[in-house]
């Protein structure tokens, strides 16, 4: 496979650069024969020749793109376009934080510092994220000094065009989170036109002590769009980190969610929905790296399978030998709707340390008729029926979400999903 | 039969226990009371072994034999038995089954042969009787699921069992409804003989209404400062501990 | 002052294994190194007919081809397959009519395993068949049994004696291919023991085999193959146990159970091989490939306790082909100083309204890795499939681990799938609770174990499970504590 793009020799990077190249030709993507991934397929994706930044560059009016924005409320705003950074749509900052570009992280002398201390310190080595390394050059770039709370939450969107049809956009964030430092992330890949896209994502967070970020996820992307988001997060002690991925649209969507726990007496939050039809196929992939005593982890996964869709949870919890106190509790529950659609769930706990308390749950059933039944003799409609229990059944992920409009849109994606026209508020 | 010389206990480095010094006579019923994290729960594990108290200072003798540097197991020997405050869940192990145990290690450690089969039902069906405990409530997993009374009921189903020397009830009466604690304390009556003593530690007079103490001590701050007769815990009852905490700073 | 759990800990290590010991029986071994000639070489020393050596030689054509599996969370070095001799078998007699026969050296041996043939024949009825160094040398109670029609031998008589349903039936549950350890077992297995059930018949005992490797640089491959036939019952026990040696012995014994319609099969091992020394020399490598087929309403229900080798390789599991059909796996796996263990249970449903149990109990201790790992397949066509799967681990100190590998792969919108699993330690508290009532600490953490096993425990029958107990305590004496 060759990549027509060249790589700026002089650059700060270059070295990660280089080494993640050599990386990547020797691991390549991964196979069905790696037991990561078993039940995941990239085969149909990858095309002989991709590049992975666009020959032209796209531009857009925020009146077509404004409803993948959460635009009821203030935020700060990094877009791009096939990879590439759109200033018109975008609100940065450097007042009192860095809400701006890896390019300018990657160039600027003043972010030397923290590009060295972070930038690829805590993505794992493997193939799809040294392919990311290696060409990473733009991005999310969110720096949040020691003790600041962010006002309003940061909005990353990744727009794709399609027009190119063997276009890999390998976007990068990197996301520093200073000690005392709160902040709320939302982050979007959307492809606006009905052709095939690919995106490669890596994302890295670092939580430093007492740091809290909230990061959500959505993903509900076109029928051809495929999206791999690899999304690293190391935490020091005292803090708090969740996730919330919700995935319900797009064709292929591989989830790697991996957290190491570097301090003590810290949480790690992951959770998600996943609502899958028309021959989709969502593969979630956790780690939660327990590595210090006294810290816990949480991971609730609510998944509801139709129309020859597949879903895959592969969750993993791993207490060393020193983590002792340790608290992990992962639980996946999953609904088939219909006999075509499949899913694969492997739960994993793999543990060094004998004073823990882990537990996981993972449970695959129906929709409980009586409940239908009931509800239906009140006179909901079967439709709307199912719908509201489907909701019942992933509402406590959606509990958790600080964000109320976010909330709310979360909603009305799902309403969307399922074909009803109900809020839900019951 | 007891004898407590100025003991002085800690945990984690803290002093816990600062110099108690307590005597108990066969036959006797002791009511140690105090207002809460006044030491009255420590003293308890203290005498029974719990190894997360280190004894930095004093004695416990039981019948002319020190304690101090036995093991719970040996202490239980012994003769020693607590009723725990918080009872333990052990999965999987019946009633009957961790009490044949109990009993025949017991009986091993005092040079007895094991107690047959037919004995041990035997007195599984009369104790279980005395304490109005449902002979399907044996064959569960020991205190898993148990709620607060059925768990302070087993305890005392246990000291009925064991037949100590001394027993000491830790808080027994807490989680316990009117009925449960007529029960209790019947049962702890009846198993009352001039040969064994108890102590019964507890923050409210209630129970010391249906198991009557011949005496009564106050614990404060890891200190008896007071004792007394029957009396004392009614006026306890009555005045609450200020009056003591006072006279004690005097 | 009390027994601390440091203490234990070394008096487990110290512990020997109680049933290493050897017994000086001449053998017949054969030169080491595995080619087809040694191959025809067994079949012809057993005496079988052409069709066997052919179903032989093919397995070990598709074997040279295949590779060692590594995906198992466990490490060890490679055996040598051509350091080992592939057929040991006691010389003095090879085969025994009644048990007066027997070499009373050999039944010495069954003496201090504590199972004394003489003795079960008496108390517990149960028939035995004991291969020895992969040879039957006796099966008791043939006569009863055989006035019920039931056929219970050694797999070499079944060759011989019921080629017909051997031939029906060997390798259609696992197949030669079906992986590594089964094709090299299929190849060269030398004995091991055969049942029939015939249809409507209730096994009336347990019937028994106890598997014992005996000779060094020995592999033991037996073959067992168990059929129930239509509406019948069965309930077997199968015991290991092996000499200490400080090499490693390799057993890749292979077990079919085919279950009919409405019949039930309850397979109960209790396996303790050498497990290897402290510093985690020698010990047996124990690849195993057991599987069973149910039928319409037919049921399996596997049983083991595992104390024993030093690293385990093994899935015990059910093919719910029929409809209705039912499989069970209850397990306690218990690992000490360097042993590793990685075994579970593989349930697969085909059939409507098939329905498996998963209980896994795993204890680890000293050095040791113990894995669960299962898989729940669902298939498309199989409505109204439940499984429940239950899997928990408990760790002794902070050098081992313990591990939960659950695949669970669902095509059916009716079925329904919960697994659970939890790791926990034993409480200080709950140890302090027993002390309390007189109970040491070495005690306290047996009737623990005891408790957390017993959902298991109370599956065995009668006869095992008061040995499975001594078992599991002695593992504990000496290893978790």
């Amino acid at each position: 496979m060759a990549f027509e793009n060249t790589v700026d020799v002089n650059h700060p990077v270059h070295e990660v650069r280089s080494e993640a190249i050599k990386n990547f030709e020797n691991l390549g993507f991964p196979s069905k024969k790696m037991e990561e991934w078993k039940y995941t397929s990239l085969k149909s994706l990858l095309k002989s020749d991709m590049s992975v930044f666009p020959k032209k560059e796209s531009n857009l009016d925020y009146k077509d793109v404004k409803q993948y924005f959460i635009h009821e409320i203030e935020s700060y705003k990094i877009v791009f376009i096939d990879g590439v950074y759109s200033s018109h749509l975008s609100e940065t900052s450097h007042e009192g934080l860095d809400v701006c570009l890896m390019s300018a992280a990657l160039s600027k002398p003043k972010y030397r510092l923290l590009i060295e201390n972070y930038f690829n310190k805590i993505a794992v080595r493997d193939g799809l994220t040294s392919l990311n390394t290696a060409f990473s050059k733009e991005g999310a770039f969110i720096n949040i000094p020691r003790g600041v709370v962010v006002e309003k939450p940061i909005q990353i969107l990744h727009f794709s065009t399609g027009m190119e049809s063997s276009l890999m956009t390998q976007p990068r964030n990197l996301i520093v989170v200073g000690e005392n430092a709160h902040v709320q992330i939302i982050e979007r890949h959307q492809s606006l036109t009905d052709n095939p896209t690919l995106t490669n994502s890596v994302t890295e967070i670092f939580a430093n002590k007492r740091g809290i970020v909230d990061y959500y996820k959505i993903q509900n992307d076109k029928d051809a769009a495929s999206l791999i988001d690899n999304t690293y997060i190391s935490q020091q002690r005292n803090s708090h980190v969740s996730v919330h991925t919700f995935s319900l649209g797009g064709k292929l969507t591989r989830n790697n969610l991996q957290f190491f726990q570097k301090g003590e007496y810290l949480d790690s939050t992951l959770k998600g929905i996943t609502i899958t039809d028309k021959k989709q196929h969502v593969d979630h992939s956790t780690l939660v790296h327990h590595a210090q005593p006294n810290c816990e982890s949480h991971q609730d996964y609510k998944g509801i399978y139709a129309d020859k869709s597949t879903g895959v949870f592969n969750g993993r919890i791993v207490v060393e030998k020193e983590a002792q106190k340790t608290n992990g509790f992962q639980q996946s529950n999953n609904i088939l709707l219909d006999d075509t659609a499949t899913i694969n769930a492997k739960p994993q706990l793999e543990i060094f340390a004998d004073d823990v308390r882990c537990s996981h749950g993972c449970t695959i059933g129906q929709l409980d008729d009586e409940a239908l039944l009931y509800l239906r003799s009140r006179g909901i409609p079967k439709k709307e029926a199912t719908a509201l229990l489907m909701f019942g059944f992933a509402n406590n992920v959606l509990e958790s979400v600080k964000i109320p409009e976010l909330k709310q849109r979360i909603t009305r994606l799902i309403a969307d999903k399922l074909g009803v026209n109900l809020g839900f508020d019951l | 039969m007891l004898k407590i010389k100025n003991l002085h206990a800690s945990v984690e480095g803290k002093e816990i226990l600062k110099g108690i010094n307590l005597e108990v006579n066969p036959g006797e019923v002791h009511a140690i009371m105090g207002p809460n994290g006044s030491g009255k729960s420590t003293l308890a594990s203290v005498i029974a072994g719990n190894e997360d108290f280190e004894i930095t200072d004093g004695s416990i003798e039981l019948e002319g034999e020190e304690l101090n540097e036995m093991a719970p197991e040996e202490r239980a020997h012994q003769g020693v038995f607590l009723s725990f405050q918080y009872p333990v869940e052990i999965p999987g192990v019946t009633v009957t089954n961790f009490m044949k145990t109990a009993i025949n290690e017991t009986r091993k450690a005092r040079g007895q042969e094991e107690m047959p089969a037919n004995e041990m039902l035997k007195k599984i069906r009369e104790k279980s009787e005395l304490l109005e405990i449902d002979r399907k409530f044996l064959s569960r997993s020991l205190n898993e699921g148990f709620s607060g009374g059925e768990k302070k009921r087993n305890e005392i189903f246990q000291l009925a069992m064991m037949e100590p020397k001394l027993a000491i009830l830790d808080e027994t009466d807490s989680g316990l409804d009117i009925d449960a604690l007529k029960i209790v304390a019947n049962g702890v009556n009846r198993l009352k003989t001039d040969k064994n003593a108890t102590i019964v530690i507890t923050h409210y007079q209630r129970l010391l209404d249906y198991i009557i103490p011949d005496h009564v001590h106050v614990l404060l701050n890891g200190k008896i400062v007071k004792s007394g007769g029957k009396e004392l815990a009614l006026e306890l009852e009555e005045k609450g501990y200020d009056w003591i905490k006072q006279e004690a700073a005097v | 002052m009390a027994y601390t759990e440091e203490e234990l800990k070394k008096e487990l290590e110290t512990k020997e294994y109680e049933y290493g010991f050897y017994t000086d029986i001449e053998s017949d071994t054969f030169p080491v190194g595995l080619n087809e000639d040694i191959v025809r070489a067994i079949s012809m020393k057993k005496e079988e007919p052409e069709w066997m050596t052919e179903w032989r030689l093919e397995a070990f054509r598709v074997w040279k081809e295949m590779e060692e599996p590594e995906w198992a969370n466990v490490k060890y070095k490679k055996p040598d397959f051509q350091a080992i001799s592939y057929y040991s078998a006691p010389m003095n007699k090879p085969k025994y009519d009644s048990l007066d026969e027997v070499d009373p050296e050999l039944l010495d041996t069954f003496k201090r395993l504590g199972i004394s043939l003489e003795e079960q024949k008496k108390l517990a009825g149960v028939a035995v068949d004991v291969v020895m160094d992969s040879v039957s040398v006796a099966t008791t109670f043939k006569k009863t049994l055989a006035e019920k029609g039931i056929i219970f031998c050694s797999i070499s008589e079944a060759i011989k004696e019921h080629p017909e349903l051997v031939k029906k039936y060997i390798g259609s549950v696992v197949p030669r291919k079906d992986n590594f350890y089964a094709a090299l077992n299929s190849a060269v297995f030398s004995d091991g023991s055969f049942c029939y059930i015939p249809k409507g018949v209730r096994c009336p005992m347990e019937l028994s085999t106890y598997f014992r490797i005996n000779q060094a640089g020995t592999g033991q491959f037996e073959r067992t193959l168990v059929i129930a036939d239509e509406g019948s019952y069965v309930s077997y026990l199968e015991g290991c146990t092996a000499p200490m040696r400080d090499e490693n012995q390799l057993h890749a014994a292979v077990v079919e159970l085919i279950a009919l319609d409405d019949a039930e099969i309850k397979y109960s091992t209790v396996q303790n091989w050498f497990p290897g020394d402290k510093e985690g020399k020698g010990g047996v490598f124990n690849f195993v490939t057991k599987r069973g087929l149910c039928e319409t309403n037919a049921k399996i229900s596997w049983t083991q306790v595992e104390t024993g080798s030093a690293v385990t390789w093994k899935y015990p599991s059910c093919v719910l082909k029929g409809d209705n059909s039912i499989g069970e796996f209850y397990s306690i796996a218990v690992t000490n100083n360097y042993q590793q263990a990685d075994t579970g249970t593989k349930m697969i449903h085909l059939g409507r309204n098939t329905r498996s149990t998963i209980i896994s109990k795993g204890i680890s201790a000293g050095k040791s890795q113990n894995s669960y790992r299962g898989l729940v397949q669902i298939n498309s066509r199989a409505e109204n499939a439940r499984n429940f799967s239950q899997c928990d681990s408990l760790l002794m100190g902070n050098e081992c681990g313990a591990h939960t590998f659950p695949y669970i792969e669902a095509k059916n919108k009716t079925s329904q799938v919960e697994h659970e699993a939890t790791t926990s330690k034993i409480g200080e508290d709950q140890i302090f609770y027993c002390n309390q009532r007189g109970i040491d600490t070495e005690k306290a953490i047996a009737l623990i174990v005891n408790g957390f096993s017993k959902e298991v425990l109370n599956k065995l029958p009668m006869e095992f499970a008061v040995e499975a107990q001594k078992l599991l305590e002695i593992s504990l004496e000496g290893s978790v504590g």
